[in-house]
């Protein structure tokens, strides 16, 4: 017997990483190949008819599990009902905009989406924060969505998980499948913190230690580490548009994974509500080490950190220290 | 046992279709989520640095059944050994340009790829035709590629099929996987003819045919025509691109029901080489109901085709044959 349709919001639906990603949930990427979806797709009034584009497109591909398209410029509309929302819209840093004008704009559209969220979404919705400043956007929602979960309120570093496996995999010539367990602390930003202490690699002489293999501690606390921060960037310059099939593609991993659970002996990297672990302040969403189960995460508890890795989480943890009083001010 | 990769070529690869439809075939939409890919992406000198953007993209996202990216401007190593090919790139119309100029140089590209093919692919390949003149440039890479069975070279009228399907779907208020067995005849162009004189819907009573539960023959012979002829100029119009996500998902739905088979049942619409059927002139690619088995596809025989329906499956194919004409026109 068929299961009930979910329904999951996309804002910035019109973008490139919303047309990206609706066609891989309506392929059942995100929920499994046996969950029929409804989508809601959300944009502001100037991308209404590339919305209603998007829309027919999706109607056009005959995709046996949409049981439905919702595309509307209005946001109570968009959040009726959803079991899952990604957040992709935001306002876009343009040339010549200080960090404190993008908060701004951003701040008050996270503040507002919050609310409605809270007011119109399904109990027990899970909310992935995309756009960028991600950590911040998703704390501005959970402080303006109280009575939504603060453990169902995330932002993705998913990206970059899957970017540090994909550079150690290039480095060992090794399928990235063999490789896990790489850790991204942090914030989405180039103050991120992607630690290969505990990653390891399926060799035929079982699981080895990433620093092993790669017997390169210099590349792997310097090179390494910087690739992943900047390879956003990268993508820019080579493209000429920012990364939308590779965020769109671990947009999906991570309500996949959060959703459906981790396999055993793999954990991934979310963007969470931190609690104190790791000596992280409570009260920002951190990136951690999480495992998932029942549709629930758990920060992995226990993971020795040295001295090196200490001074990286306090550095990104600072400076999501500064973005939240940055927003705060914007405000008031 | 795993199986062995399949290698599957996309050129035009940099473009809007290949970025659709490359996440698509590494999570095995195309091919089925046990099938590991290596894609071949090829397209020209001046896109090569968009090209690696896609490529390093495809490296962060993680990908576990894609076991290798060859990502080059070069025809031969892009073609060598591929089991499938993906034909996206052409040249696009411009403003200004004349019908003949459009046909010119896409005849010479098509005359040149086919020899790449015909020399370095693997001896059994599927190849499929998207860039338009789809049909046109089918029949071209045929003709210069003796060596590739002519059954192995389709092109694309499952997106028109799709539209279809998707028409009936929303006329009817029913769910899309529900409706099957339209037809689109012909070329992939404005005179293709979308016939459902033989279409179905499954309803809680059984499979009633469309033409009856739409009980409106004015529209279906019509408005119904019409709008699935020139559903990519509205997409355009809508989004101000050409259709990317429906064609790449379309795309991927063709290669699956022909490699993987078609449902009991259901027929599927593919451009494929005429062998006289239905009182089609032979030797033109043109688009046919097809039901897959083993690899094969085989044209559904003994439909009835009425006067109205004749009339325009005649004058569809006198479309592909003065296209034919003009396009070896363009070759001496």
């Amino acid at each position: 017997m068929a299961k009930e349709p979910a329904r999951v919001l996309v804002t910035g639906a019109a973008g490139q990483i919303g047309y990206a990603l609706v066609p891989m949930i309506a392929r059942g990427i995100m929920l499994g190949v046996d969950q029929p979806v409804i989508l809601h797709l959300l944009d502001i009034p100037p991308a209404a008819e590339a919305l209603n584009g998007v829309k027919m497109e999706l109607v056009d591909a005959a995709f046996p599990l949409l049981k439905g398209v919702v595309a509307t410029t209005d946001v109570v509309e968009a959040c009726t009902g959803v079991n899952i929302a990604v957040m992709v819209g935001g306002f876009p840093r343009k040339e010549g905009m200080e960090r404190k004008d993008v908060m701004t704009k951003n701040v008050s559209i996270y503040k507002s989406q919050a609310s409605a969220l809270e007011k119109h979404a399904a109990p027990n919705c899970k909310v992935l924060v995309v756009a960028n400043p991600a950590n911040t956007n998703a704390l501005i929602l959970k402080e303006f969505a109280p009575s939504i979960p603060e453990k169902n309120i995330t932002c993705l570093t998913r990206l970059d998980h899957n970017r540090a496996l994909g550079q150690v995999s290039e480095r060992l010539n090794v399928q990235v499948s063999d490789v896990k367990n790489v850790i991204i602390w942090g914030n989405h930003s180039s103050s991120q913190y992607p630690d290969v202490n505990h990653a390891t690699v399926k060799t035929p002489s079982g699981e080895k230690c990433v620093r092993e293999l790669v017997a390169d501690d210099a590349w792997l606390n310097g090179e390494f580490i910087s690739t992943v921060q900047q390879r956003g960037a990268a993508i820019i310059k080579a493209r000429k548009l920012s990364s939308a099939l590779s965020a769109a593609s671990s947009a999906c991993d991570h309500i996949r994974d959060w959703v459906l659970g981790t396999p055993e002996g793999t954990w991934v990297s979310m963007g969470v509500y931190s609690d104190g672990s790791y000596n992280v302040p409570s009260g920002l969403i951190f990136s951690f080490p999480v495992t998932c189960q029942n549709g629930e995460w758990k920060i992995v508890q226990g993971l020795s950190i040295d001295e090196f890795s200490r001074k990286k989480l306090d550095a990104t943890a600072d400076e999501l220290s500064e973005e939240k009083a940055l927003a705060y001010s914007c405000l008031s | 046992m795993a199986k062995n990769p399949v290698r599957v070529l996309v050129t035009g690869a940099a473009g809007q279709i290949g970025y659709a439809i490359v996440p698509m075939i590494a999570r095995g939409v195309m091919l089925g989520p046990d099938q590991p890919v290596i894609l071949h992406m090829l397209d020209i000198e001046p896109a090569a640095e968009a090209l690696n953007g896609v490529k390093m993209e495809l490296m962060d996202a993680a990908f576990p059944l894609l076991k290798g990216v060859v990502a080059t401007t070069d025809a031969q190593e892009a073609c060598k050994d591929v089991n499938i090919a993906v034909m996206v790139g052409g040249f696009p119309r411009k403003e200004g340009m004349e019908r003949k100029d459009v046909m010119s140089k896409n005849v010479s590209i098509y005359k040149a790829q086919a020899s790449a093919l015909e020399k370095h692919a693997a001896s059994d390949v599927k190849v499929l035709v998207v860039a338009n003149p789809a049909n046109t440039n089918a029949l071209i890479l045929k003709e210069y590629a003796p060596k590739i069975p002519e059954k192995n070279i389709t092109c694309l009228t499952r997106l028109d099929h799709n539209r279809a399907l998707g028409q009936i779907s929303e006329k009817l208020n029913v769910h899309v996987g529900d409706v099957k067995n339209v037809i689109i005849w012909g070329n992939h162009s404005s005179t293709q003819y979308p016939d459902v004189n033989h279409a179905t819907v499954t309803t809680s009573s059984g499979e009633k045919p469309v033409r009856e539960l739409v009980a409106n023959d004015q529209w279906l012979n019509t408005e119904f025509i019409t709008t699935v002829q020139q559903r990519g100029a509205a997409i355009i119009k809508a989004r101000k691109l050409s259709s990317a996500l429906s064609a790449a998902s379309s795309a991927c739905d063709h290669i699956r029901d022909w490699v993987l088979g078609t449902p009991k049942g259901t027929w599927v619409s593919m451009g494929v080489y005429s062998d006289g059927s239905y009182g089609i002139q032979q030797g033109l690619i043109y688009s046919f109901p097809v039901t897959c088995d083993k690899g094969q596809w085989s044209i559904v025989q003994g439909l009835k085709i009425d006067d109205f329906s004749r009339g325009k499956l005649d004058a569809t194919a006198k479309e592909l044959i003065e296209e034919k004409t003009l396009a070896y026109s363009c070759l001496n």
